[in-house]
């Protein structure tokens, strides 16, 4: 089964992309503010069976990426532009109803947090049959036995008794796992994981992974991994964005992307993350904070916090320039990595 | 210090220099149920049965998942969570015993540096405000004015501008709040700062410069440290020793080294392998224990080795029904510090035991063991106030 699973991953990679994110621009605007700019031109495609990292730190927009992808971002107090191409429709294009339509069904997500996005009142069964009631047309009688069904593919121990129980009679791993059940109900062809496994512990958290890994092997449904740890990236992602400031400063496939970081905050990251496998040699952080950057406009942001900047990194903004595989928005890249 | 408690320390501690030892330590927290009159129907068995030892001017690293009850021992080693049973001997004192004045006073030598920095500061204080409290309150200093240069040099030691005195804590980013957390524990000259998951809240770019200054000021001051942290790479970073909790007691202790060369305890093992390596290469060849299932609740804790309802390498003898102690094993090549709490230690470490499928056992964390002769499981309202310890944090 997993032999199939494998061949029909590797044939449905080389496809079309699912998703294309053109040009993503949010604009984050209150009256009397100066406009802020969360996702800057952001643009990254996704085949079937693949899965994406988008990974940086607080602040650097990847979440906000997602929320515009799903189109869950609220309409006031924000300016969206670019394209979201998912299957030859442009996402962004569409009504509230249209895109309710697709989501739950083709998109799904799984959220950072599972005790705020499951609704405390309702038992799990109930929110997992809610998604087939809405896009398979089942009622609940019928749909009952199904969520049954994918609490226990999500490894959920005794689905049939926990299908009744409510989200706070759930440890957090369970939680988690509920969320997934729900976001794989109608087989979506893409999947957006918000840092799944942030909230959890080490232990839970390596079950969650071998889990998504596991689906998404099994399903060839694509995935987005949205995710601050670099650790996590490197055991599951086929493809890994860089994310600074709103905008992608470096990407690649995953085994070069860690061998050879070439913009100074991959490399700055990877340096400045004490690892397990490492003997307690000094860190070398990236200084400053990401209060200390520059516009985009007419600079790098992360010049200030640069460990090689040179003159022009605060006069013109470098551009993501792509060569093979790779790709990376910088005036002077790293030659020796760490 | 002249404050002598009623029971001097008794341990062998002196040829290593010990500064704190805690014997037999527990915290259970009553589980209360009543509309009138409060009875109580169980308990959190938040720390059952802790001894440890740390050395003046060592690390003692304390890991483990949340809910383990490192947050709490932490804070009983403080004597902020009174210990149910037990003794947390600091130079000679039972801090335990100690009540009102004289356990104020002693607050100078142990101080604490928490997780959050926002909330652990006092939104309305100013940072010299913040800085000059505790240094009046311990007689250090009488007013702001006479505490300036040493207010300086505190800022220095953890990288702020001097310019900071005058600024609140909304003016500043999280790696530097951090930093005045840092600055005002050291502000009292303490000899034991105890950090309850430093970095965790940060991102991880500023999670490493806050590694650093932690290491610099230790070399500096000659500090002690306790860090309690879930982050195993970030413990076996700025740790001398490592110490792992799970349910509530230490089931391995060892040389930081030692302990990630040749985790002896199958709970470390699991704990150790389930850590993501940002290498692409080591992630694909590497083995994992995964483990199933969860936590059980701490305030239903399986019998014998609470370990044994997850653990791979779990025997028909001994492990239901007979709690293992930390125990120094007999294996070439461990040295003698290196303890661990498994009856089985020596026979998986040869490889004689072979790991085995676990059925994963469901975990309803609202449940609790009821007192003897009470049966059943009872909902209780709320699940208890000692799983607020230690979670994972937002990581960035």
């Amino acid at each position: 089964m997993t032999t199939t699973a494998y061949a029909a991953r590797a044939d449905t990679r080389s496809d079309a992309p699912l998703l294309s994110v053109r040009d993503l621009q949010v604009t984050f605007q209150r009256r009397g503010e100066e406009p802020f700019h969360a996702v800057d031109g952001v643009s990254f495609d996704v085949r079937p069976g693949q899965t994406v990292g988008l990974v940086g730190e607080s602040g650097c927009g990847k979440s906000v990426t997602s929320l515009a992808i799903m189109g869950l971002l609220p309409r006031r107090g924000n300016r969206i532009s670019g394209t979201v191409d998912f299957d030859g429709t442009d996402l962004l294009s569409l009504s509230d109803g249209q895109m309710r339509d697709r989501r739950g069904k083709d998109i799904a997500m799984v959220f950072q947090d599972p005790l705020s996005s499951l609704n405390p009142v309702v038992p799990v069964g109930i929110q997992v049959t809610e998604v087939l009631e809405r896009h398979r047309g089942m009622n609940r009688k019928a749909a009952m036995p199904m969520a049954a069904d994918l609490l226990k593919r999500v490894g959920i121990p005794d689905p049939d008794r926990r299908i009744k129980d409510y989200p706070h009679q759930m440890s957090g791993g369970m939680r988690q796992r509920a969320l997934i059940a729900i976001a794989l109900a109608c087989a979506p062809r893409l999947l957006i994981a918000d840092e799944p496994t942030t909230a959890l512990d080490v232990t839970i958290q390596a079950q969650i992974l071998a889990l998504l890994k596991e689906l998404v092997e099994d399903t060839g449904t694509a995935l987005i991994m949205i995710t601050h740890d670099l650790g996590v990236v490197a055991g599951l992602c086929d493809e890994v964005n860089v994310l600074y400031g709103g905008k992608i400063v470096e990407r690649g496939p995953r085994h070069p992307i860690f061998r050879t970081p070439r913009h100074p905050y991959t490399n700055g990251l990877l340096g400045s993350i004490p690892r397990l496998d490492a003997a307690g040699e000094r860190l070398t952080p990236i200084p400053g904070s990401v209060a200390d950057n520059l516009p985009w406009d007419h600079a790098c942001a992360f010049a200030p916090r640069c460990s090689q900047p040179i003159a022009v990194c605060t006069q013109t903004t470098p551009e993501l320039e792509t060569t093979g595989d790779r790709a990376l928005r910088c005036h002077n890249p790293v030659e020796d990595p760490r | 210090m002249t404050t002598t408690g009623p029971h001097p320390t008794t341990s062998a501690g002196d040829e290593h220099d010990v500064l704190l030892t805690v014997e037999g330590v527990k915290v259970h927290f009553p589980i209360k149920q009543g509309v009138i009159f409060d009875k109580t129907i169980g308990y959190v068995y938040a720390v059952d049965g802790v001894d440890l030892q740390i050395r003046k001017g060592e690390t003692y690293g304390l890991v483990g998942e949340s809910g383990c009850g490192k947050s709490t021992l932490g804070r009983a080693i403080l004597n902020l969570e009174h210990p149910t049973e037990g003794r947390v001997v600091f130079d000679g004192v039972d801090i335990a015993s100690l009540k009102g004045e004289e356990l104020r006073r002693k607050r100078q030598d142990l101080q604490m540096v928490f997780q959050d920095p926002l909330s652990s500061l006092d939104p309305r204080q100013s940072v010299e405000s913040l800085l000059v409290e505790g240094m009046k309150a311990h007689g250090l200093a009488k007013d702001a004015k006479q505490a300036r240069p040493r207010l300086r040099e505190l800022l220095h030691a953890v990288g702020l501008p001097s310019t900071a005195l005058n600024k609140y804590p909304h003016e500043f980013s999280g790696g530097q709040r951090q930093r005045i957390g840092i600055a005002r524990a050291l502000s009292v000259d303490p000899k034991l700062i105890v950090a309850d998951e430093p970095v965790s809240a940060l991102d991880v770019s500023v999670q490493a410069q806050v590694i650093n200054l932690l290491g610099d000021l230790q070399d500096e001051f000659g500090l002690t440290y306790l860090v309690i942290a879930h982050d195993l790479a970030v413990v076996r970073h700025i740790s001398d020793r490592i110490g792992v909790m799970y349910l509530g007691s230490i089931v391995e202790e060892a040389a930081a080294p030692d302990l990630y060369a040749e985790p002896l305890h199958p709970y470390t093992r699991a704990l150790l392998s389930a850590v993501p390596i940002p290498d692409p290469e080591i992630e694909d060849s590497r083995e994992q224990i995964l483990l199933t299932g969860d936590l059980p609740s701490p305030s239903n804790p399986p019998t014998g080795c609470r370990f044994h309802t997850r653990c791979p390498w779990r025997q028909k003898t001994r492990c239901d029904d007979e709690r293992p102690q930390l125990r120094v094993v007999e294996i070439g090549g461990i040295p003698a510090d290196h303890k661990v709490a498994c009856h089985w230690a020596e026979q998986i470490h040869s490889g004689q035991l072979q790991p085995h499928e676990v059925e994963a056992v469901s975990v309803d964390p609202t449940s609790f063991a009821a007192d003897a002769g009470d049966h059943g499981t009872i909902i209780a309202e709320t699940p208890g106030r000692a799983t607020q310890s230690g979670d994972p944090g937002r990581g960035l």
